[in-house]
């Protein structure tokens, strides 16, 4: 009688909910960079551009998000960085 | 025949008729040179993101120009970049009808028009 080999552990199954793309589901085709309520909830603490793995917004509208949060920047309606 | 969104950010030890005059006289420029100011809005003072040439606030003018033949935009660049009452300016083409009205009214932080703010820091 051999030991049992340890038990391996289980493959993890976890759900993950499929994130949809906010932009595509509001059917939005601009994103303004004036829209600074907007775009703050697209920037992490450290004032960086929130990747799409977390917001799962396409990649459409990814780039849009981007083109605006960096005009924004530019003129100072949000920050680049928080110091 | 091309719509244009120019925002201005200026000085705010500017006046608030310092400011008018000075848009007007961007306003000026852009009309004679065969365009046309669609929309405006006046964003008033706010406060900045990060301080700009060491001010916290700035004043915020918004212009939308409809150019005919000519485009008198890089002229008017060339002069808001001479301008050193000129902190920022950014020049973007849109499309007037997918941009609403006013997509958020800026809310100007306490120190609405009244007191002269002196610079702080």
């Amino acid at each position: 009688m051999r030991p049992r080999a340890p038990e391996r552990p289980k493959k993890k199954v976890f759900f993950r909910r499929r994130k949809v793309c906010k932009f595509c589901v509001d059917k939005v085709d601009y994103v303004d960079y004036k829209d600074t309520k907007l775009l703050q909830g697209f920037i992490l603490e450290r004032a960086k551009i929130l990747p799409r793995r977390i917001s799962g917004t396409c990649a459409r509208h990814q780039r849009m998000v981007q083109q605006a949060i960096k005009r924004a920047r530019h003129l100072a309606l949000i920050p680049f960085t928080s110091d | 025949m091309r719509t244009y969104e120019l925002v201005i950010v200026a000085d705010p030890r500017l006046s608030d008729e310092e400011m008018v005059a000075m848009t007007e006289d961007y306003k000026r420029m852009i009309t004679a040179g065969g365009a046309e100011i669609v929309r405006e809005e006046n964003w008033g003072r706010r406060k900045l993101a990060y301080p700009i040439q060491k001010l916290n606030e700035a004043k915020y003018a918004l212009l939308f120009v409809k150019t005919g033949d000519k485009n008198p935009l890089p002229e008017v660049e060339h002069r808001l970049r001479q301008n050193d009452k000129v902190l920022r300016y950014l020049t973007v083409r849109t499309d007037l009808e997918k941009i609403p009205p006013t997509p958020v009214e800026p809310a100007v932080p306490g120190a609405a028009a009244a007191a002269p703010m002196t610079e702080e820091r």
